[in-house]
């Protein structure tokens, strides 16, 4: 009787609440608001009856959460915006909720990377309790099959697979941009000759070439940032020769060539500068296919070796779990659809930005 | 007043204001701030100003269009008893294609090009039913025709790159006829055309405003041309009407001192030097010289002109002729099939990679286009000092000193213009950098590649006065590659007349002004627009009407 009372006074302050919100809407005018909440008004109508009760708090709670991290991303832009310099400051402003939201994972991301190994409680490897043991005070997310804590190994794989992604990413992007710059410059047989190196890499399918290559020269970090980075530099190179073919056409460069300035000083001065905005935009792009491909190898037992910690081993590990109707496993997996979509969520701004789609 | 009545107002503007948001203040600021405008059937009206000054913008409200980053803040905007302001965005989009028209400068950027003229043509006409496709396109053949279109019934199957400049700006002004609008907007449609080709645009677009009885808003900022066109004409300065008379009464007796000064730009005139006489060698001679650009047909033929120092040969022809093309030749970024370039009697290696540094500094180029010669993300002291540093080696304190000179040498204040980047400067200021540039590498030969074509007319006044004034006073030699003969007749010691890549005629420029000239440059000359509103009509009575611009073979 008091469940049914607490859970009848749920739904009668849900649907109040719901109706309360419509109206304020409607009275100041806002259209979007309005149409947004009445139509859930009306949808929960159909959960309710559908899904009883916990529907509609599932409901309450996902908007509950929807509404913590805008607020969250709020805050954190007012944050970046006031301890920024005024330039920078007024780029932030332009920045959607989502840009915002994606800066405050990616920022959460990097400190727990950096600071691993004071903000894990046990150690990358230790073995703490028994395999698959659950969530206790002494473990937040419970046991791997080891053994090991799994919130350790999480916040020490911020470190190992982040790591390892930007720095085969940064590699790329040095190889594909310099060879991309080199071209637009050279022009002719240069120019030709790294398009179609471009075109032969691009055509093996990228995983498979990285198992190939990884099984010849063995599983070792340098080999992983090496290969990752050879495959995924041509895009880079596609990206950089197109953005800087469109800027060696223009006038000011034909003024440098005919000054007799070197092709690295129009590189660096002249078409660098030009080129960048694209150039960001895609390493953030670049930065999730890498992380992904790097993700997909550990998986696969070919990436980062046991006993490291890496989001994309332990999805392999706890695999066996999910027939038991466990969440553990998809934990890791969370973590690295989570830092995808915030990266991209960034990115999204950047190229909104870059590509002058300016809204008024 | 004149030959219209109040009855038979068409579109009337009162007291209209639009903001325009600026980035860098993140606020609105008024761009027109409170224009009257009114204008009856059949009325051509000519706005004209400098750029900046909200022709474009008026143009643009008159269809009750706001541009991108404008607003329309106050006023009204009246068209056919129809309260544009506050009309719905669709009824608003309902008159323009069918009832207001527009044109714009540049057809070729405005055609799609994946599509067929003659389906860009019956798009409007068939989306507002007015007819059907196949009588659209029948119509839109007469209007061709009337346009004096060459093949009206084969040329609107044409891809819009098939056919040439002129071509498409009539097609475009047809276009824009298809459904027999009341009201058209031209904006700047001759300007990015040649004089020759001007011509028959003109005569075109004039013929079919009065055929119809439509009236038309002129945009331009050329005064010759709207003498030409208009019934009325409205002067504006910075979002402010400065004047408004008839034509007739305009151009005789202007009343502000803003539309005098306008009126007077043309007026800059120098003394002509001539070559000197003791045996002094060309700085630059180019001798026979052929060219072809990659596998293509020779685009210079036999070309063989000198430029001695001091002086100022200004190289002329139509857009194709190979103007441009010489230059390169010169500067070494095309190496010629044929003949040799001179500098000072010593030949120039013909690649500008195997020329020495001291070679490429005697040879300078200042460009049309002072946004693309600029690199936007250099400062003002980089691109100046970077020659100065290059060539010469300046280093700190020199090197400053030595950009600061520059800048006063080009009447830019050093201290407000030193750390600037050339996105903040106006078209006129970035033309000068640009100038600096040239300067800066101690040359004793600059060629200038239409450098006014794209500035107005006071700032282009004021550019060539500098030019001038840098000519006496570090005796630089000009090669002054253009297409407006006003610039020559005011800054040239030495005319080329070029033509298909060949120089059809050259010499003094007294010689080349006064008759008998070669038919080509008679052609050239008669075709530049000039202030008599009936400039145009004599000159198509002289010509015959079949015969204007390109049809006048030569």
């Amino acid at each position: 009787m008091a469940n049914f009372l607490t859970s009848g006074g749920f739904v009668v302050g849900y649907y109040a609440a719901l109706i309360a919100a419509s109206c304020i809407a409607a009275y100041y005018n806002n259209r979007k608001a309005f149409m947004l909440l009445f139509s859930l008004t009306l949808v929960s109508f159909v959960l309710g009856i559908v899904g009883g009760v916990p529907a509609l708090r599932g409901v309450t709670i996902f908007a509950g959460l929807l509404a913590l991290a805008a607020g969250t991303s709020y805050a954190f832009k007012e944050f970046l915006i006031q301890i920024s310099s005024p330039g920078i400051a007024k780029e932030l402003r332009t920045a959607p909720l989502t840009a915002s939201f994606g800066m405050f994972i990616i920022f959460t991301y990097a400190i727990a990377g950096i600071f691993a190994p004071w903000i894990a409680p046990h150690g990358e490897a230790q073995v703490i309790s028994d395999a698959f043991a659950p969530a206790d005070e002494n473990m937040l997310l419970g046991a791997d099959q080891l053994g090991r804590d799994i919130f350790s190994r999480m916040v020490f794989g911020a470190r190992n697979s982040v790591g390892l992604a930007l720095l085969a990413t940064l590699l790329a992007f040095f190889m594909g941009a310099f060879a991309g710059l080199m071209a637009a410059v050279k022009g002719g047989w240069f120019d030709q000759i790294m398009g179609r190196v471009a075109d032969i890499i691009m055509s093996v399918p990228s995983l498979i070439f990285a198992l190939l290559m990884l099984s010849i020269f063995g599983t070792n970090l340098a080999v992983i940032v090496v290969v990752v980075a050879v495959i995924y530099s041509p895009r880079v190179f596609r990206l950089t020769r197109a953005v800087a073919g469109n800027v060696v056409v223009m006038d000011y460069i034909e003024a440098a060539k005919l000054r007799g300035e070197g092709d690295w000083y129009l590189i660096r001065k002249e078409i660098l500068p030009n080129s960048t905005a694209p150039l960001i935009a895609e390493f953030g792009l670049e930065f999730c296919f890498v992380f992904l491909l790097v993700a997909g190898l550990s998986f696969l037992g070919l990436g980062i070796q046991p006993p490291t910690a890496d989001w994309g081993s332990m999805v392999r590990e706890n695999a066996t779990l999910i027939s038991f109707g466990d969440m553990t496993p998809l934990i890791p997996a969370a973590a690295i659809a989570l830092l995808t979509v915030s990266v991209n969520f960034v990115v999204d701004w950047m190229l909104f930005r870059s590509s002058g789609l300016k809204e008024m | 007043m004149n030959k219209f009545t109040d009855k038979d107002i068409l579109l009337e503007i009162r007291d209209l204001k639009i903001d325009g948001y600026s980035h860098a203040e993140e606020t609105w600021i008024p761009i027109i701030k409170g224009v009257n405008l009114t204008l009856h059937r059949g009325e051509v009206m000519g706005l004209i100003g400098e750029s900046g000054a909200g022709k474009s913008t008026i143009g643009a409200a008159a269809m009750g269009y706001a541009r991108d980053g404008t607003r329309i803040s106050d006023g009204s905007i009246e068209f056919d008893g129809m309260e544009l302001t506050t009309a719905s965005e669709s009824d608003r989009r309902a008159l323009r294609g069918s009832r207001i028209a527009y044109v714009a400068q540049s057809a070729a950027a405005s055609f799609n090009p994946a599509h067929k003229i003659i389906d860009q043509h019956t798009e409007a006409p068939v989306h507002y039913r007015i007819q059907k496709r196949l009588e659209a396109q029948e119509d839109a053949m007469q209007l061709y025709e009337r346009l004096r279109l060459p093949n009206p019934q084969e040329i609107g199957f044409r891809y819009p790159h098939q056919v040439s400049g002129g071509q498409l700006q009539r097609a475009m002004t047809a276009m824009a006829m298809a459904c027999r609008p009341d009201l058209i907007i031209f904006d700047e449609p001759t300007t990015a055309l040649d004089v020759t080709t001007q011509i028959e645009v003109l005569a075109a677009i004039r013929d079919i405003v009065d055929q119809f009885n439509t009236a038309a808003i002129y945009i331009t900022h050329d005064l010759a041309v709207v003498a030409q066109m208009a019934d009325t004409i409205k002067v504006l300065l910075k979002g402010e009407e400065v004047e408004e008379a008839p034509t007739e009464m305009m151009l005789d007796n202007p009343q502000e001192e803003y539309t005098k000064s306008l009126w007077a730009v043309r007026s800059f005139k120098r003394p002509q030097k001539a070559r000197p006489k003791d045996g002094t060698l060309p700085v630059i001679s180019v001798q026979n010289v052929d060219a072809a650009y990659t596998g293509g047909v020779k685009v210079l033929d036999d070309v063989s002109f000198d430029i001695y120092p001091g002086m100022t040969v200004a190289v002329v022809g139509e857009s194709g002729s190979g103007k441009s093309t010489t230059a390169r030749v010169i500067t070494g970024l095309l190496p010629p099939s044929k003949g040799q370039v001179l500098f000072k009697g010593d030949p120039l290696p013909a690649r500008y990679q195997d020329r020495t540094r001291d070679q490429l500094r005697q040879a300078q180029m200042i460009y049309q286009m002072a946004d693309t010669a600029l690199n936007p993300k250099v400062r003002i002291n980089e691109i100046i000092g970077r020659p100065a540093q290059f060539y010469s080696g300046l280093k700190g304190q020199a090197l400053k000193q030595r950009v600061d000179e520059l800048l006063d040498l080009i009447e830019l204040d050093p201290v407000k213009f030193y750390n600037r980047y050339p996105p903040e400067l106006s078209g006129g200021q970035k033309q000068r950098i640009g100038i600096a540039r040239a300067l800066a590498a101690e040359p004793e030969f600059i060629i200038c590649d239409e450098v006014t074509s794209a500035l107005d007319q006071l700032v282009a006044e004021g550019i060539l006065k500098l030019l001038d004034r840098l000519q006496q006073e570090l005796g630089l030699a000009y090669m002054f590659i253009t297409h407006d003969l006003a610039t020559v007749r005011s800054i040239a010691d030495e005319v080329v007349v070029m033509q298909h890549g060949k120089v059809v005629e050259q010499g003094p420029k007294d010689e080349m002004f006064t008759p008998p000239h070669h038919p080509y440059t008679d052609l050239l000359l008669s075709s530049v627009p000039e202030m008599d509103p009936n400039w145009l009509t004599t000159l198509l009575e002289e010509r015959g009407v079949d015969n204007v611009g390109e049809a006048a073979d030569v």
